[in-house]
């Protein structure tokens, strides 16, 4: 018995919208077994392996590197093998049924592919009573992301847009500026992550007042007690890193503040009572950020493991979207680089961010023994949005850090 | 005598474009005058178009309906025609709407005059009235002067027996034998209105399809019951001369079989309409005309003079009364400085045979020509409940989607009613809706507009009334 199967795009997480084919692992007449990978894609906030929903041939691929794709599209047709379907599987099968009929016209023409950001030009999802609001407004539809069901562009979209063009200036219009003028130049795309990162940033630069508070932390006793434990592991040694999370954990309990969100009408603060920390690591794709969830509940040691797992999938891209989400309060750390202070910027809608440096010995004069004493300081930067913390709250909030880390009996180690 | 006056807005033509244009303009503030040659407001289309002809097929209608009642068991007999009353009726229907029309007007205190209207310049028109010449300046003018039949010129002009579409409407007398000219929708419509009243109707077609622009699968229905209705329908078919004889009007003809000659009663010359602007005196206002006869204008519905708007038939095809009625409008917003212009997604148009076909949006003949991609949703009458109480089951409603988006792109009924069932779909394409959103939404039953969501159905392939085979679907 064999029949046909088409397989579409499943949805792919709450946020993400579209995603782009960045590899195609399968070909026609490829035979293949349910839940193997398919294609790779690269969305907004992470790459991930599409599994096939059941085994068979393939008889027909849908999709080319670099196509554009959303949830529904058709991926690969597959004539379907019983015997491999039957195969028991821990996933659950995603049964998305294929969205257009027979006649299919430019199934695999990359460019006809629409989006549900970019609706046709002239066919955009509007109502008759909205463009008329829009040329009452002076607004060009075409250059509005409509927020509503299918990219449907709404009264409110209008509404939005007008306030967002009474907040900001125009920017002056820049030109692109020809570098080969002046000397060899070599043109390097940027890879999705990369360009999703430049304009958060960009986004949080322009939209939070932030300020950063610098402070030195005295963990001398701390590291000592970090070789005490890694004496007795082979490998897989624990970095300062677990600890970081649990002393900005416990920090964070007393200062709630840090450890909120804005309302999007800016005027309720969200205290979280869920401690989720979000880790920024640096991976040959860019800089990606996955979230250690319930960091409260955790010890050293699973946090350690919980790290080094994250950290692996991150730079082999097979982090899932959900595992982006949620995050509180985000730790940067650039200790195994080097360097001293930084300025980090903070990650809405979060509202603070700790920037940790590389850890030194330096003579600090101590009065009681009226004498220099080597001490192992590590440098942090704090980074707060502005509108939600004041500085003062900041300076307490790096001392109790700097407290807890290097007082080793605060440390509430087991949980 | 000469009378000078000054308006805002001036409007030449008073109808269903014109006077929506007058009455917007005045309801926004302007000091309006309405010019039309007839004293009876409406223009062609509530005077000798639309409204009297749709009157007469409605009784065609009912006659076709009677008939249709004897085959579920109720008889009334042989109709008796008696001309004079319908036409009192038919009459009396008329001047009432166009009476409304002038109380309408004078609530708006707009002034009308009848008379014949001629730019002086892009600022000033002459009037000439029965008994007064006005020479009036206007901030504005806007013409809706509509169109007039086009003639044919092998058929001799002085006959009392050669019609047009106003001549056909006043039913002076109903021909025993009736040949009718073009196979268009006004020549179908009064086709069907003679037949009914007891003429033996031919009709002659130079193209090979009746309604051409119209997708033939709409069509089909209608022409297999007008070819039970009618002596002839002569496709392919060009009309080489008319003469006047003491039988009737001598018609020679000629298609591949060659050449043949009939004898008509009466002939009706429906063979397409051109833009009524000749006598505007454009020249001297400096408005430019398009190689069709039509005064090109802007989404704002300016001509060329920008003090000067065109709308309706003038302004271009389709000609139609609702088009009209839109641009008048955005031409009256326009003036009052809102920001209106044409942004209509698609027009409707209805052919109010009977059975009806409308269509809106794109077609398959236009996707086919355009290479246009398009899937498409097709439900047959044949499983609609309503279709069969009606006794038209051979009736389809036919629905064209983006096959990306799944919005809908254009959409075709043929069937009773089909004039009055297309505004779901105009309403779909202004709104940028999709398969679902029509699918989805409830439609009461047992009623003919429930074949707009199984023809969504059909596409989505959800559909439980029509059964569509498992190899078909994956095909």
């Amino acid at each position: 018995m064999s029949n046909l199967f088409i397989m579409t795009l499943p949805h792919l997480g709450e946020g993400v919208d579209a995603a782009d084919v960045s590899e195609v692992l399968v070909s026609t007449g490829d035979t293949i077994k349910k839940d193997d990978p398919i294609v790779v894609l690269e969305s907004e906030k992470a790459s991930m392996e599409i599994p096939t929903d059941v085994g068979g041939i393939i008889k027909e691929v849908y999709v080319n590197q670099g196509t554009p794709i959303i949830a529904g599209d058709k991926i690969i047709s597959v004539i379907v093998d019983q015997k491999s379907q039957d195969e028991p599987s821990g996933k659950t099968v995603q049964k998305t049924k294929t969205p257009t009929t027979g006649k299919n016209v430019n199934q695999t023409e990359p460019n006809t592919v629409v989006s549900a950001q970019q609706p046709q030009k002239d066919n955009f999802r509007t109502s008759p009573s909205v463009r008329k609001l829009a040329r009452e407004l002076n607004i060009n539809l075409s250059n509005i992301n409509g927020t509503g069901k299918k990219g449907r562009i709404t009264r409110e979209d209008l509404i939005d847009e007008i306030k967002r063009r009474m907040t900001t200036t125009p920017l002056p219009i820049k030109e692109e500026i020809d570098f080969s003028k002046w000397g060899s130049v070599e043109h390097k795309p940027l890879s999705k992550i990369n360009k999703i990162t430049g304009k958060r940033m960009e986004t949080a630069w322009q939209t939070i007042p932030q300020v950063t508070q610098f402070d030195k932390v005295d963990i001398t006793a701390l590291d000592k007690y970090r070789q005490k434990i890694n004496e007795n592991i082979e490998s897989k040694k624990i970095t300062f890193l677990p600890f970081l999370i649990k002393a900005s954990v416990q920090t964070l309990k007393k200062f709630p503040n840090f450890n909120s969100s804005l309302s999007l009408d800016k005027s309720t603060l969200i205290h979280k009572n869920y401690y989720h920390i979000s880790i920024a690591i640096n991976t040959p794709g860019g800089l990606v950020v996955p979230v250690v969830k319930d960091a409260e509940k955790k010890d050293i040691v699973s946090l350690s493991e919980e790290l080094r797992d994250v950290s692996e999938r991150a730079r082999q891209k097979k982090l899932k979207p959900d595992e982006f989400q949620g995050g509180t309060f985000t730790l940067s750390s650039l200790g195994g680089v080097g360097g001293t202070y930084f300025s980090p910027i903070v990650n809405p809608p979060q509202v603070a961010i700790l920037g940790v440096s590389r850890a030194q010995w330096e003579p600090v004069f101590v009065k009681l023994e009226n004498d220099f004493n080597p001490r192992y300081i590590l440098p942090i930067s704090l980074t707060y949005d502005h509108r939600v913390i004041d500085g003062e709250e900041a300076v307490l909030f790096t001392q109790h850090l700097g407290n807890i880390l290097a007082e080793i009996s605060c440390f509430d180690l087991s949980q | 005598m000469t009378e000078t006056l000054q308006t805002d807005v001036v409007v030449i033509g008073a109808g269903p474009g014109g006077y929506t244009a007058a009455f917007r303009a005045a309801d926004l503030g302007k000091k309006v005058i309405l010019i039309d040659k007839d004293k009876s407001l409406g223009g062609v289309c509530l005077n000798r178009g639309c409204i009297p002809s749709k009157a007469l097929l409605h009784l065609s209608k009912t006659i076709d309906d009677v008939k249709e009642a004897q085959k579920k068991g109720v008889y009334f007999g042989e109709p008796e025609i008696k001309l004079k009353e319908i036409l009192k009726w038919k009459d009396s229907m008329v001047s009432g709407l166009s009476d409304g029309i002038s109380q309408l007007a004078k609530s708006r205190k707009v002034k009308t005059l009848t008379g014949h209207a001629r730019f002086f310049s892009e600022k000033e028109l002459e009037i000439k009235t029965e008994d007064k010449i006005f020479k009036l300046s206007f901030n504005d003018a806007i013409i809706a002067t509509g169109s007039v039949s086009v003639n044919i010129p092998v058929l001799p002009n002085n006959s009392c027996r050669i019609m047009g579409s106003k001549q056909a409407l006043e039913l002076k007398s109903i021909p025993e034998k009736l040949l009718v000219v073009g196979g268009g929708y006004i020549g179908l419509e009064m086709g069907s209105v003679y037949n009914s009243l007891g003429s033996r109707v031919s009709v002659v077609e130079m193209l090979p399809n009746l309604l051409v622009g119209v997708d033939q699968d709409m069509v089909k229905p209608l022409q297999r019951k007008l070819n039970k209705q009618f002596e002839n329908i002569y496709l392919e078919t060009e009309l080489i001369s008319g003469e006047e004889t003491d039988a009737g009007i001598q018609v020679k003809m000629k298609n591949n079989g060659g050449e043949f000659s009939e004898t008509y009663d009466g002939v009706l010359v429906s063979v397409g309409r051109k833009p009524n602007t000749d006598t505007l005196g454009l020249k001297n206002a400096g408005i430019k005309k398009s190689a069709q006869g039509f005064l090109e204008v802007n989404k704002f519905q300016q001509t060329s003079t920008k003090t000067i708007y065109a709308i309706g038939d003038t302004a271009g095809e389709p000609m139609l009364a609702h088009k009209a009625a839109y641009e008048g409008v955005v031409a009256a917003e326009h003036t009052a400085g809102l920001p209106s212009q044409f942004d209509a997604r698609a027009i409707p148009a209805v052919v109010f045979t009977n059975p009806e076909i409308a269509w809106v949006g794109l077609t398959e003949t236009e996707a086919q020509e355009k290479s246009i991609a398009y899937n498409k949703g097709e439900f047959p009458w044949a499983a609609s409940g309503k279709a069969a109480v009606l006794g038209f089951r051979e009736g389809k409603t036919k629905i064209l989607f983006n096959p990306k988006t799944k919005q809908v792109l254009g959409a075709g009924i043929v069937g009773p009613g089909a004039g009055d069932l297309i505004s779901e779909a105009v309403l779909a394409i202004e709104m940028g809706a999709d398969a679902d959103d029509l699918g989805q939404t409830i439609h009461p039953h047992p009623t003919l507009s429930e074949t707009m969501s199984n023809a969504a159905e059909v596409f989505l392939e959800t559909v439980t009334d029509i059964f569509i085979p498992k190899r078909k679907r994956n095909e």
